[in-house]
């Protein structure tokens, strides 16, 4: 039977996950001890955990650096020819934002690293071998890390992880 | 026609021309303004670029029929342009699922059996599609919020103002969206596997 302590601690780390992103979610002990003896949090944190990450990823993925100019041309095709032929038309069409959309891009690499971490948990969930929070950080970090290194490279791996 | 005849009769024609431009210039600038912000939330939602430039152009014809329907321009042009985006964008996305799902029953396939390998959570393409059509089932309300703040970026005060809500409500409807999210994205999976 859960104990009334147990019951709020799960109601507390329920409002901790609406209010924050996993990544903020802090660390103290309670909460450590608590995802670990709580199955429903832990999928809780597994469940949120896999949609923040999945969203991060989206963020991270760049697409040509010619799309912004491709979409205004095929925007200012189907407009009147007055507006077709203006000056400010033709800026449209040249437009270039590589650097900017790098940028944006670049800025979710860090966050997605810490993202990774937090998927650990759905992964020691799945393996069903959770029996610390030192394993679990462990094992999900070198499986994060495995990935990475599958996906994009060894060296791009070792970057983000001795971050 | 003599020269000065038709002089004037092109001066009339380049002011005629002028007058039209500068009525609907604001077009362009919406374009310039919000442009680059609509294609990074639409390759986002769509994660094709083909499709991205259909749903960019169905966005800015849109707005060019707005004003031939008799009204001048939107009061908020940046809340008409991204949610007629956001809008379009969710539109193909739901089409292309159920052109899947047709195609599916047609070939009367099963989903592959995947195996419960962990790893497969982490196959980044995967995980990707399957927050996508997650979104795509998520109500209006809900999806509106978490298009605006969390693929387009914007923040809480712009996605309040172009929702027209408050943005606490914005927040409150953020987090309903994570939870419920999580929810779809998790019971798809039990489906798949
Ligand atoms: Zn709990």
């Amino acid at each position: 039977m859960i104990s009334s302590r147990m019951k709020k601690q799960c109601k507390k780390l329920r409002a901790s996950l609406v209010k924050k992103t996993i990544g903020k979610l802090s660390s103290t002990l309670w909460l450590q001890n608590h995802i670990a003896a709580c199955p429903r949090c832990r999928m809780r944190i597994a469940r949120v955990a896999r949609v923040d990450f999945a969203l991060t990823l989206l963020k991270s993925q760049p697409h040509s650096s010619d799309l912004p100019a491709r979409a205004n041309i095929s925007a200012i095709n189907v407009l009147k020819h007055s507006l077709r032929e203006s000056p400010k038309a033709d800026k449209l069409r040249q437009i270039e934002s590589a650097g900017a959309w790098r940028q944006k891009c670049g800025a979710h690499i860090i966050p997605l690293a810490k993202t990774a971490a937090c998927l650990a948990v759905i992964l020691i969930i799945k393996l069903g071998v959770l029996s610390s929070m030192d394993n679990f950080c462990k094992q999900g970090s070198s499986a994060v890390e495995h990935y990475y290194a599958r996906h994009l490279g060894q060296e791009y791996a070792d970057e983000i992880f001795s971050a | 026609m003599s020269t000065s005849a038709a002089n004037i009769r092109l001066c009339l024609d380049l002011a005629f021309t002028q007058s039209v431009d500068e009525s609907r210039r604001w077009i362009l600038s919406a374009m310039d303004r919000h442009g680059p912000g609509m294609v990074t939330m639409l390759w986002r939602i769509l994660g094709n670029e083909h499709d991205v430039c259909d749903a960019y152009q169905q966005t800015f014809l849109n707005l060019a029929h707005y004003q031939q329907a008799g009204k001048v321009r939107p009061k908020n042009v940046q809340a008409y342009v991204f949610r007629t985006a956001a809008n379009t964008a969710i539109s193909i996305l739901r089409r292309k699922q159920r052109r899947r799902q047709h195609l599916d029953t047609m070939a009367e396939t099963k989903p592959l059996q995947q195996d419960v390998e962990p790893c497969d959570d982490l196959d980044a393409k995967l995980l990707q599609d399957k927050l996508r059509a997650a979104i795509a089932k998520l109500p209006n309300y809900l999806r509106d919020v978490v298009v605006l703040r969390d693929l387009a970026e914007l923040s809480y005060e712009q996605v309040s103002n172009i929702l027209g809500i408050s943005a606490a409500t914005a927040r409150v409807y953020r987090s309903k969206a994570i939870t419920l999210l999580a929810a779809i994205m998790a019971a798809r999976s039990k489906v798949t596997e």
